[in-house]
Formats: structure tokens, C-alpha cells, sequence
């Protein structure tokens, strides 16, 4: 089965996440869907799986490349009697119902209205086999691991005999074998003749094993279904950027001054979530950044620092003093710290709330008298870092959950920003922020850090990681693995050091 | 929306202005519609019994009773701001007037302090609720469920112990004062005072203090934002804790007050206070616009539920309709109101986007 | 209900364990206290009279409980259960006496009031989007009213014999009102652990985008739900007219909480996706027992309210526990 879509439109209040789509899928093929984040792949994937209805454009599907039949969507169950399956990103299995019936759920075998439990069994371990994969089928999905409920994810799309079958970001949680693993699975099924769409970031996958490629940027597709052979990686990289990468490399910063008392100072640190001997300094000025793969205890470590886990020895130094920081509300009224968190819109905004509350409910302390606030100086508050920081709203009632995922970040930051914080802790700023918007928060970190401020930078993005930090410190199974100078911002040279730190058993 | 102050922003898009909630248009607001009923109600009922605006007979005791489910409104709205509920309303309140009766009868004590004890006594079962949620975790409908259970048990059992089973039969002086007479019996010189019972001032300045705690003070905005989202709250700052512990007191102390002043209107501290409390007091909030979710509550809705469901209750019980008719009626007019502010919703959205 | 799919997986993670050691303490619950209870009164609790009452006025709250637990395992609640029981009561009541109707027809009538109604609810809630909770309350309020619709506050009586000595009969030593109350529960725990749509329900619950993105409409399992925990509630005004021999609009007014009781105190979680019916059930015994207490000992009844009161929280503290903690 092939199937194209032509000039898909979707419009969102406010935005046009699809605006003119072209997408060819051919059988036997393995088919890479790229673009920055925001670049409309994940509405084009919910328009494809009848999450969403698109405004304009038609999809087709033919089985002999001659005569198309136009399908239309209008909830997931017609996308998967089209013969289209998906992966969706989130986990989208029910924790406690079992392995096997986390797979049949979408074509449970029944008779009579009563669920025929042996056929069900039998339709998952068929689909587990063709994965390969060996799990006990009685088990709550609850109970496996990350990676398994990923392959459990797969058999599910499976067991609807899917010939189109959409991966979204498939590996962004799997070890290298576990992808391994997956990405030979779906060389079979291309060989069986099913077209695999993969959708991810990571381009050494990509060129690994798809055969056409897709590029979004900006709700367009500016490359459609062309073969990867022809392409190089950085013509990709231009593709999906829009312009030469040699832009984003930074010029090389003066080295900062160290030479003073520091700013926030980690002393043979061990945490109840498992640090041991953790020890680091922040001075004025500097960024320093804090590395390691996903689960290596970053955030966790900044999390304890606020107080939210327990520091169970060590000393935490504020500007040379010794501080006992017991929640949020310690670190920023008596220690001038703040924390931007990973988890934008469970913890860094308040989604149903105005933006003017959003920036000022750090500083009402500041701003009432009495205990009561006065709007207007909310109002004054909140233009002072609409300037600053080029947040784009259309009123100071507008709720931030109204906002783009980079104005939201923005006033995730502003809120510290005005409580007058001089350390700041940013775990992962840009993470879905498109890629202009990335750029200027970048050149915002910077500027803060030259204004004075003391910088603790947690990010997964390497590139943003060699763009910004001062040093790099690696974090290894809840340990500091090694310190990479990173003055020069040379990405060959401290990437390297880096990833040799990450894997610091091999080297020693 | 305070534009002017906004041409710093670089590039606003300005099409996204009607699609905010916050610029929906004004017949959009569940306030305004509920006062139209209202105003239409009265003109109804006025038409078809001129004895609905009978002041002795008819309006002011509308007044006595609504500013009592006013209050049991704001009660449930405290904790309402939370995103959380408190089922034991009816008892916190029983227990308070307890209290109060208890004061009376055995110290002899003046009208106020009675007052002041059942304040101090709901706030205390209010702070005890919020504390069992906040270091448990457990949700707080479970909790304040359990809590009515026990407490419904112990004012039987406390009035069994204290009185002869059913009601304190002292009377402290000023308690007739408050109940019977109006600001009409109180005159400078020829010029007398409208025909509003004295419990209505205090309702007032009650409703007042709320909407100013929710509206300006750092506290209230805490709490508001706590309930909005309690991850995104802790991490910035907020003793949610507190917070959570506070909104319950002040549950707990508005209940106390509810108790004491349908007492004052009753005539008499007994068991059955508060029995009638627990429907209401959904009521009133939801009734105004105030949904469970959490984040967001209106107290001049709240009183404005209230005074509908008050206007309800006198106008059909002029027309001579039973209990069960009425509660009918009720039911279905809190139907109507959420689906009318479901489909006026949709209908603004709607509206706004297209523009 | 909107919690992420990753949070809910890694907070069910121990819960299957909690869940199976709620229904184990419960069961340890209720045998202490049976044996303590029987030990105290000197056998009295175990003449064949007292067994059977105590499981008698069992039949009523179990059935009522599962009624409140069919809606939880939506994420929803039901405040209209007890008032819903009441009229269903009248209803079978004013048939046979007002309308000279036999039991064959009043009885099923009772029950499709019961559906009728929660078939209303469910739909209310699908249409206006509305929580549940609000949409019940409303409803649990007009319903209270029909009630009274019926007969006014005037007391049926002397309605078909048959169905109240029926009530009142024994098969085994076992109370025929106690029997219909398990067949009850043990076909909604073959409901729930068998049929696709109670699969349906329960994928509904326990993670309602991944439901949607498997073809289950979320709106149709809440519709489903409340349609069968109202005619639980009218089933259980039927046990009502059979035990009780004359009905009342009252009826039903002190049902709502205990409704609560027994499914929390089992185990069930407010957020849906979790059904135990045996925890409910064993939860509805040790209410009871604590009822049996009261009588037995000649204990002031408000006393009971205190003890459940205090029971609900003492269950809910030690199985649910850091449950909710992030969203309570």
C-alpha cells in the first residue's frame, strides 16, 4: 500500500502548525520524518492517525500506484482500518491492565461481548514473536521497564496489521542495544513490504537506516521523499535549519574569574536519592554546566539542592555561608536562588493563570503591602520583562497557557528574574522550543551570566551544552565523572572530552 | 486589556486577543446571567404574589436565611480554590455551634465571645482537615468525608452529654436583638435604618473580607495558585503547605460562622445545625462559576447563587409549592445554568476565532 | 484524570501490591472482629438468627458500594446512588399499591428507573462536559424531589406478600436478599474481569488517551458506567422493598456516604482505572460488623458514625498512602 498526502493545512488559534504538507510513502521503504521541534511533525503525525482533522489537503492511498482512493479521518480507529499504526511518543498504555491486553486492546478478540482471553494471548505472543521478544503476557505493563513498555508499544501497532507504521522518536528512551534490537525489527518488516515512518532527532539513526527522508520546517516540507543516499548530513542539518550550521558555533569567551568567593558551593555532597561525594562551585559570572545521560542524576542533584529530596551529607555554601535550604521558598526568599525547571508545564508556568501572576507570584513578598498587591505594580513588573526578554502576549490578562512553549520558558524565567535572584539553576531551557527561539535564549543565558549571575546549566543538547557553559561538568551514575574545561566553545574538542567522561569505566 | 501599556511588545499578534478566555464578551460571564435570572425571578414572583416584596413577611427573612448560605457558600469556595472539597461543612458547622452553645450555657459568657469560640473552634477542625491532607497526601474528598463521619457521631454524642439531647436552651442576651430586629428599629432622630436584619452587615463584611483575600492579598493569590497547579506552586516559592492548612482554616472558621448565625436565626444552638449545609454549599459557588477544578473562584458569583436559590425558595413557597417541587427546581435550574455557561462558552470561542 | 501516561505508570507500579494487601487486611479485619465480637457476646453472634440478620442488612450497602465503585473506575462519582435507591423503591411501591401492578412488572420498573436515570447522568456529563460530581449533585437533588413526587411524605405498605416473605426467606440459612446481593457482586466482578466493555470501562479509567487512541470511546465507557451504577441503585431499592415490607420517600438519604465508605475503605482509587469488588464487599461487612457492635453492646448508634468515620480514614492512610500525594 502506498500512501501520499498532498497540501495539508492545519491551522491552530494563532498558528499554522501544517501549512502546505507534501508526504509520499512507498512500500518496502523505511521513511525518516525530520524537523526541528515545532517544525509541525507531531501535527502531521496526528493528522495522519485521525487525531486531528486536517483544514485543507487531501491523503490517499493506492494499492497498485494507479488508482488513489481518498481517505479521510475522522477519529484514530479509521487510520487504523486504513492500515496505518502508531507509536506515539508518550506512553500510551494502560498501567495496569496486562502485557497482552495492553497489545489486542484495539482489535480485542471477543465472543459474545465476553473478551476470548486464549485468542488475545495468542494474537500478542504472535506479534511479540515477530518482534522477537520474550515477555511474560500476564504481566501489568506497570511492571516492565521503559524499554520494554516501548516494545510493548510496537507489538501493539502490530497487532492491527499496520502497513504504514509511524515510530515517534522510537529510541529517545532505549539503550543503544535496545535500539539495535528495534531497529532490526523494522528492517523486517520493510523487507516484509511495510513502509516505516521514523520520526527523531537523532541523524545517525537516520542515515543508519532509513532510505527516503521527509524535512519540515515551519509547518512546510521542504524536502519530500527524497533518498538519503543523495544527501550529506549537514545538507539535512540545512535543510531542517534553514540556514549553514558553521552559525552556531560561538566564538571562544574570555575565561571567567574565579578568584572570589563563590557563588553557590557543593562540598562532598551525598543525597537521599543516591549522590555520593558531589562536589562543585559556581562564582559570579560563570555558567557551568551540568552533563550526563538521561537517569545519570542531574536534576535530581538540583532538586536536592532546593531542598525537594534530602541532603543526607556534605555542605552546601551559599556566597561562603553555610545554608540549609528545606524547600523553594528557603532557597529564593534567603538564599537568592532559583531553579527553572525541566518540566515547563507542570512546573514552570501556571497554565490556567494570567501571565502578569505567572512573573509576579515570586516577588507578591515585594509587591504587597499589608498583604495586599497592588495590580499595577504586577502590570509594571511584567513590561519590564516583556522588553527584556522579547516575550510576545497579546494582553496582561492573557493566560500563559495560551503562550508558545518559548514565551512559556520565558516566563519560567522571568519570575526568577524579578525575585532578583543571583544564582540560577536552568535544567533543560529549550527542550521543544523552535530553533530562532533556542538562539536567543542562548544569547539570554549569556548575557545574564555576563551581568553577574551565578549559572548551574542542566541540559541533554550537547551543542547548547559546548554553546554555553564556561566548564562542563559530567555527571555519571549519580557521581561527578570529570571536569571539561569549555572556554574556546569548541564542539569537536569538548564533545569528545565529554562523551570520555560519560563513559568513564571503559576509559579507566 | 490595558493595551497601551503593551506597545513595548514587539509584535503582539493581536488575533489572539478575542480567542483568551479573559476576552470573552461580557455576555459570556456566568455573573451577569445569573443576575438577569434573578432580577427576572423577582419581577415574576413580585407579579404573581405582590406579597413577595412584603418586608416582614417575605424579604427580610430572604435576607437572614441568604446570608447564611452565602457564608456556607464562601465555606465550600475556600477550599474550592484548592481544587479540593470539603464534605464535612454541615458538621464543622455543628461542632462550632456547639461550641458556642457550650460557652453560653456553662460561662454565662456575652454574645460575642460565643461567636468568637465558634470561629476559633471551625478553624481548628478546618486546619485539622487541611493538615490530615497535606501530610498523608490522601485526597481530600476521602478525608473530609471521614471527618464528617466522625464529627456527625460526636455532636450527638456532645449534645447528649451536655444538654438534654437535642439543644442548649440558654439564651445569651443580644442573641433576640439579632435575630428579631432590623436596622428599622434603630433610629437617629426621625431618620430609621433600612429594613436589613443585623446579621446581614456581618455577612457582608464576611463577604467582603473573602473577595478581598482572593482578589489582593498575597495569601489568597497563593492559595489560588497552589490550586492552579501544586508542582509549578512549590517550585516557585509557595509554602503550599500553609497554604492548603490556611484555606481549610478559613473553611472551617466561614462553617463556624454559618452554624453561629443560623443559629441566631433559628432561635436556638441544637444538633440539627448544619444538616442542610452540604448541598448548598456546592451550590452557591458552582452556581456563581466557580468549578472544582481548582485556581479560580468568584465570590460575588457565590452570592449571587445563593440570592438565586434564596428568590427560588420564598418566591415558590409563596406560590405554595412543596419541599419536593422546590428542590426539583433547583436541580434543574443548576443544570440549566452549567449547560447555558457551557454552550455561552463554546459560542464565544467560537466567535472569537473566527474574527 | 489528565495525569501523564508515565507518572500513572510508575504510581501503579506498587499498587497491584497495596490493592491485594488492602483486601488481605480486610479480610484479617473482618475475622478478628468477627471472632472478637463472638468471643465478647458469649456465642450470641453465632445463633443462626443474628448471623442471618447481620447478613441481611448487608445486602442493601454492598450492592450500593459496588454502585459507587462502577462510576469510580471512571474517575467519576455518583452522588445520586442513595436518593436513586429511594426512588426506585417508591416507584415499585406506588406500582403495586397505587396501580394494584404485581411484583413481575413493578420490580423490573424499579430497576429501568434506576438505569433510566443513570443513563441521564451519564449522558449529562458527555454533553455539557460538566464534572460528574456537579452533574450528580444536580441530579441528587431533582431525583430527591421525585422521590417525594410519588406519594408525598405518606408511607406504602401491605404491598405484595410474596416479595417481602421472599425477602425475609432463607435458602441454606443464608438470607434470599443476601444470595441476590452476591449473584450482584459476582456478576460486576465477571463484568470487569471479562467483558470487553468492562475492559472497556477500565481502560477508560486508568488512562483515557491511550483508550481513545485505541478506538475506545472515552464518553461511551462513561456513559456505560453510570448506566450501570444506577440500576445497582435500583436493584438496591428493590432489596429495600423486599426487606423492609413498607418504603418512604426518606429512603435513601443516609445511603450516600456509606456509598463512599466501602469502596474507599477497599482499596479503590478516586482517580479511576481500579476496580476490587471483593474489597468492596469484605469493606461493606466491617461497616456492618461495627453496626453489629453497636447493637450488641447496647452502644449510643451515633457512636458508629465515629468508629466508620475514623475506619475509612484509618484504611485509606494505610493502603493508599503516598497515593495522590502530588495531586490531592
Amino acid at each position: 500500500m502506498r500512501l501520499r498526502a498532498q497540501g495539508l493545512v492545519k491551522m491552530f488559534p494563532g498558528v499554522r502548525a501544517l501549512d502546505g504538507v507534501n508526504l509520499d510513502l512507498r512500500p518496502g521503504t523505511v521513511h525518516a520524518l525530520l524537523g526541528e521541534n515545532g517544525a509541525g511533525k507531531s501535527t502531521l503525525i496526528k493528522v495522519l492517525t485521525g487525531v486531528h482533522r486536517p483544514d485543507a489537503g487531501v491523503v490517499e492511498v493506492s494499492e497498485d500506484d494507479a488508482t488513489w482512493a481518498p481517505v479521510t479521518f475522522g477519529k484514530p480507529q479509521d487510520a487504523t482500518a486504513a492500515g496505518i499504526g502508531v507509536v506515539h511518543q508518550e506512553r500510551n498504555l494502560v498501567p495496569r491492565f496486562s502485557v497482552a491486553e495492553n497489545i489486542a486492546l484495539q482489535s480485542m478478540p471477543r465472543r459474545h461481548g465476553v473478551v476470548d482471553k486464549s485468542a488475545m494471548r495468542a494474537l500478542a505472543s504472535r506479534c511479540l514473536q515477530q518482534l522477537d521478544l520474550h515477555l511474560d503476557l500476564n504481566r501489568p505493563v506497570a511492571e516492565l521497564s521503559v524499554a520494554q513498555m516501548q516494545l510493548v508499544e510496537v507489538a501493539k501497532a502490530l497487532a492491527t496489521d499496520s502497513r504504514v507504521l509511524l515510530l515517534d522518536e522510537p529510541t529517545s528512551t532505549l539503550t543503544s542495544q535496545e535500539a539495535d534490537r528495534l531497529y532490526a525489527v523494522v528492517r523486517r518488516l520493510r523487507d516484509d513490504g511495510a513502509c516505516v515512518v521514523l520520526v527523531t532527532h537523532k541523524l545517525d539513526e537516520v542515515f543508519a537506516i532509513a532510505d527516503t527522508v521527509t524535512v519540515l520546517r515551519d509547518g512546510r516540507s521542504v524536502a519530500e521523499g527524497r533518498a538519503l543516499s543523495e544527501l550529506s548530513r549537514s545538507d539535512v542539518i540545512d535543510l531542517m535549519v534553514g540556514r549553514s550550521f558553521a552559525d552556531l558555533q560561538p566564538d571562544p569567551t574570555p575565561p571567567k574569574d574565579r578568584s572570589g568567593i563563590a557563588a553557590l558551593e557543593l562540598a562532598h555532597v551525598s543525597t537521599s536519592v543516591g549522590h555520593e561525594d558531589v562536589s562543585l562551585t559556581v562564582h559570579p559570572g560563570e555558567i557551568v554546566g551540568l552533563y550526563g545521560l538521561v537517569g545519570a542524576g542531574r536534576s535530581e542533584l538540583a532538586r536536592a539542592l532546593l531542598g525537594l529530596d534530602d541532603i543526607t551529607s556534605g555542605s552546601v555554601l551559599i556566597r561562603g555561608q553555610e545554608a540549609r535550604i528545606r524547600s523553594v521558598a528557603d532557597a529564593l526568599h534567603r538564599y537568592g536562588m532559583g531553579y527553572v525547571s525541566e518540566n515547563r508545564k507542570e512546573e514552570g508556568v501556571f497554565l490556567e493563570q494570567p501571565v502578569t501572576r505567572n512573573v509576579a507570584v515570586t516577588v507578591w513578598r515585594r509587591l504587597s503591602a499589608w498583604g495586599m498587591v497592588r495590580d499595577r505594580s504586577e502590570s509594571v513588573l511584567l513590561d519590564t520583562y516583556v522588553d527584556r526578554l522579547g516575550i510576545r502576549i497579546s494582553g496582561h490578562k492573557q493566560l500563559a497557557g495560551q503562550l508558545s512553549g518559548g514565551n512559556q520558558q520565558k516566563i519560567s524565567l522571568a519570575k526568577w528574574l524579578a525575585a532578583d535572584c543571583s544564582i540560577l539553576v536552568i535544567d533543560e531551557p529549550t527542550v521543544g522550543i523552535d530553533v530562532r527561539t533556542k538562539a536567543s535564549f542562548h544569547t539570554l543565558i549569556a548575557e545574564l551570566a555576563a551581568k553577574g549571575l551565578a549559572i548551574l546549566l542542566i541540559t541533554s543538547d550537547l551543542p547548547e551544552m559546548v554553546t554555553l557553559a564556561d566548564r562542563i561538568l559530567v555527571m555519571h551514575d549519580r557521581q561527578l565523572a570529570g571536569e571539561v574545561d569549555n572556554v574556546a566553545h569548541d564542539y569537536a574538542a569538548s564533545s569528545r572530552q565529554v562523551v570520555r567522561y560519560m563513559h568513564a569505566e571503559h576509559v579507566a | 486589556m490595558g493595551e497601551a501599556t503593551l506597545t513595548s511588545a514587539p509584535a503582539a499578534p493581536p488575533q489572539e486577543d478575542s480567542t483568551t478566555p479573559s476576552g470573552l464578551p461580557w455576555w459570556a460571564n456566568p455573573r451577569v446571567g445569573l443576575l438577569v435570572v434573578i432580577v427576572a425571578l423577582v419581577i415574576l414572583f413580585s407579579a404573581l404574589r405582590p406579597s413577595f416584596l412584603n418586608v416582614d413577611l417575605t424579604l427580610v427573612p430572604m435576607q437572614a436565611d441568604l446570608s447564611v448560605f452565602a457564608i456556607v457558600g464562601l465555606a465550600q469556595l475556600a477550599v474550592l480554590s484548592l481544587g479540593h472539597m470539603n464534605l464535612a461543612v454541615p458538621r464543622m458547622a455543628a461542632v462550632s455551634a456547639f461550641a458556642a452553645g457550650l460557652t453560653y450555657d456553662r460561662l454565662h459568657a456575652p454574645l460575642v465571645v460565643g461567636l468568637a469560640v465558634a470561629l476559633v473552634v471551625g478553624a481548628l477542625i478546618g486546619a485539622l482537615a487541611g493538615t490530615i491532607i497535606t501530610t498523608t497526601g490522601v485526597n481530600s474528598f476521602v478525608v473530609t468525608l471521614a471527618l464528617d463521619f466522625g464529627l456527625l457521631g460526636l455532636v450527638s454524642l456532645l449534645y447528649a452529654w451536655a444538654t438534654d439531647g437535642v439543644a442548649f436552651a440558654v439564651h445569651p442576651a443580644g442573641m433576640d436583638a439579632l435575630r428579631f430586629d432590623t436596622m428599622n428599629n434603630y433610629c437617629a432622630g426621625p431618620v430609621c435604618g433600612p429594613p436589613v436584619p443585623l446579621v446581614v452587615p456581618i455577612a457582608l463584611v464576611t463577604v467582603v473580607a473573602v473577595g478581598v483575600l482572593f482578589r489582593r492579598s498575597r495569601v489568597g493569590r497563593e492559595m489560588l495558585m497552589t490550586g492552579s497547579s501544586l508542582r509549578a506552586a512549590r517550585l516557585s516559592g509557595i509554602p503550599v503547605t500553609r497554604r492548603i492548612i490556611q484555606a481549610h482554616a478559613l473553611s472551617g472558621l466561614l462553617c463556624g460562622l454559618a452554624g453561629f448565625l443560623l443559629a441566631i436565626n433559628n432561635g436556638a444552638f441544637s444538633a440539627t445545625i448544619g444538616d442542610q449545609f452540604l448541598l448548598p454549599s456546592f451550590l452557591a459557588p458552582v452556581l456563581g462559576g466557580t468549578l472544582l477544578a481548582g485556581g479560580a473562584v468568584s465570590v460575588l458569583g457565590t452570592v449571587l447563587g445563593a440570592t438565586l436559590t434564596s428568590v427560588i425558595q420564598k418566591g415558590l413557597n409563596l406560590l405554595q409549592f412543596q419541599l419536593d417541587q422546590l428542590q426539583i427546581l433547583i436541580g434543574v435550574v443548576l443544570l440549566l445554568a452549567l449547560s447555558l455557561d457551557r454552550v455561552r462558552h463554546v459560542l464565544a470561542e467560537r466567535r472569537g476565532v473566527r474574527r | 484524570m489528565t495525569s501523564t501516561t508515565e507518572t500513572a505508570a510508575v504510581a501503579t507500579q506498587p499498587r497491584r501490591s497495596r490493592l491485594l494487601g488492602t483486601e488481605v487486611i480486610l479480610i484479617a479485619i473482618s475475622v478478628i472482629a468477627f471472632v472478637v465480637l463472638t468471643v465478647t457476646t458469649g456465642g450470641n453472634l453465632l445463633q443462626p438468627g443474628t448471623i442471618r440478620a447481620i447478613l441481611q442488612y448487608l445486602a442493601v450497602p454492598l450492592v450500593i458500594g459496588l454502585s459507587q465503585m462502577v462510576v469510580l473506575a471512571v474517575g467519576q462519582m455518583n452522588l445520586s446512588v442513595g436518593v436513586l435507591t429511594g426512588l426506585s423503591s417508591v416507584v415499585a411501591a406506588g406500582l403495586m399499591v397505587d396501580s394494584g401492578l404485581s411484583p413481575w412488572i413493578a420490580v423490573p420498573a424499579a430497576l429501568l428507573v434506576g438505569a433510566g436515570v443513570g443513563l441521564a447522568n451519564g449522558v449529562l456529563v458527555v454533553l455539557t462536559r460538566i464534572n460528574g460530581f456537579i452533574v450528580t449533585l444536580a441530579t441528587m437533588t431533582i431525583i430527591a424531589g421525585l422521590r417525594y413526587g410519588v406519594n408525598g411524605t405518606g408511607t406504602y405498605e401491605g404491598y405484595s406478600p410474596g416479595l417481602v416473605k421472599l425477602g425475609r426467606a432463607s435458602v441454606l440459612g443464608l438470607p434470599v436478599v443476601f444470595l441476590i446481593a452476591l449473584v450482584v457482586a459476582i456478576a460486576v466482578a465477571l463484568y470487569f474481569r471479562n467483558t470487553f466493555s468492562g475492559r472497556r470501562l477500565l481502560a477508560s479509567g486508568g488512562n483515557p488517551v491511550a483508550a481513545r487512541l485505541s478506538g475506545i470511546s472515552n464518553d461511551r465507557s462513561l456513559v456505560v458506567a453510570h448506566t450501570i451504577s444506577g440500576l445497582l441503585a435500583g436493584i438496591a431499592g428493590v432489596l429495600v422493598l423486599m426487606l423492609s415490607g413498607s418504603v418512604n420517600a426518606s429512603i435513601g438519604d443516609d445511603l450516600l456516604l456509606p456509598s463512599f465508605a466501602a469502596p474507599i475503605i477497599g482499596g479503590v482509587v478516586l482517580a479511576g482505572g481500579v476496580v476490587s469488588v471483593l474489597g468492596t464487599c469484605l469493606a461493606a461487612f466491617v461497616v456492618r460488623l461495627v453496626d453489629v457492635a453497636q447493637a450488641q453492646y447496647n452502644i449510643n448508634p451515633r457512636w458508629v458514625d465515629l468508629v466508620v468515620g475514623g475506619v475509612v480514614l484509618g484504611a485509606v492512610l494505610l493502603s493508599h498512602g503516598r497515593e495522590g500525594k502530588d495531586d490531592s
